[in-house]
């Protein structure tokens, strides 16, 4: 075979890979409505918040991050949401260790680490983001449900 | 959970750098003279295969990344479990051997796994998309890994 279609089919791979790369990039960490009207029940959970067992939502909104030990972007995410909770009085954050809960990752269908569930006041599950979160989609939600 | 050493998540991001140029010139040759391309995979199972099975080797990657790539970087943000990248490597060397076994016999075989390193290498390379850690999470819940 010449040389030239082996250079060609060599591009196409390559650009292949930067299509799946950009749409990955694009699509990531964007998430989607829940529809389900599935509240999170606190005491199943079993998160504790410097120590001590969380037992209420926040008043307008809770952030809920599902991490793993192995996760190396959770930490960076973790910074990131308490901040953002620091800032805003009626939203609780709240991160829960699932690496040794698949029973808590079954449940919730998760399968990527981080993890973000979206709660509105009650505790239902609103909204849900796969991996890192672009930041400006969680303020525009947490917008709606009056946390911000 | 035993203490594990944590690493900075561009070493590994170096290496598949390394892996994909590999990988995409053996793509190129599978096509044309293939014995190259099979001579490559076999290099890249050696490679995949000392970084699962070789724990006291130095890895000539993390060789080349502490000695001329880390000093000329910043403090990384963030240390991260070595597990995901080293099962992530335990995928690229399933392909690798899927590649040098069918060399025997089926030189398309040759191609496929080179397509695959390659779009695993530079997904996790150039995006930071790191499929193996992807599938980490999902594979346990199914049950079919260990920690």
């Amino acid at each position: 075979m010449a040389a030239n279609s082996t250079l060609i089919w060599a591009s196409l791979l390559f650009a292949i890979a930067i299509a799946i790369g950009t749409a990955f990039r694009f699509l990531s960490g964007r998430g989607h409505r829940v529809k389900t009207s599935e509240s999170i029940d606190l005491s199943r959970l079993k998160v504790t918040k410097n120590g001590v067992l969380v037992t209420e939502f926040g008043k307008k909104a809770t952030l809920v991050q599902f991490s793993t030990e192995y996760c190396g972007q959770c930490p960076g995410v973790r910074r990131s949401l308490s901040q953002l909770e620091y800032r805003h009085g009626s939203l609780l954050y709240i991160d829960v260790d699932i690496t040794d809960r698949l029973d808590l990752a079954a449940h919730f269908s998760i399968s990527q680490t981080p993890t973000v569930f979206i709660l509105d006041g009650l505790g239902e599950i609103k909204f849900r983001i796969g991996g890192v979160p672009k930041y400006a989609i969680i303020r525009a939600e947490l917008e709606k449900l009056g946390a911000l | 959970m035993t203490e594990l050493k944590r690493i900075d998540p561009r070493g590994p991001r170096f290496g598949a750098a390394i892996t994909s140029v590999f990988a995409i010139i053996a793509f190129g040759f599978s096509l044309d003279t293939w014995i190259y391309a099979w001579l490559i995979l076999w290099l890249l199972f050696a490679l995949f295969a000392l970084s699962v099975f070789g724990k006291n080797i130095t890895h000539p990657y993390s060789y080349l990344f502490q000695k001329f790539v880390r000093p000329r970087l910043a403090a990384p943000a963030e240390l991260e479990d070595p597990r995901p990248p080293h099962f992530a490597q335990q995928v690229g060397l399933s392909f690798a051997v899927f590649g040098v076994i069918s060399g025997f016999v089926w030189p398309l075989g040759v191609t496929i796994a080179a397509t695959f390193i390659f779009l695993a290498a530079f997904l996790n390379a150039f995006f930071g998309l790191c499929l193996g850690c992807q599938m980490y999470l999902g594979l346990r819940r199914i049950g079919l890994l260990r920690q």
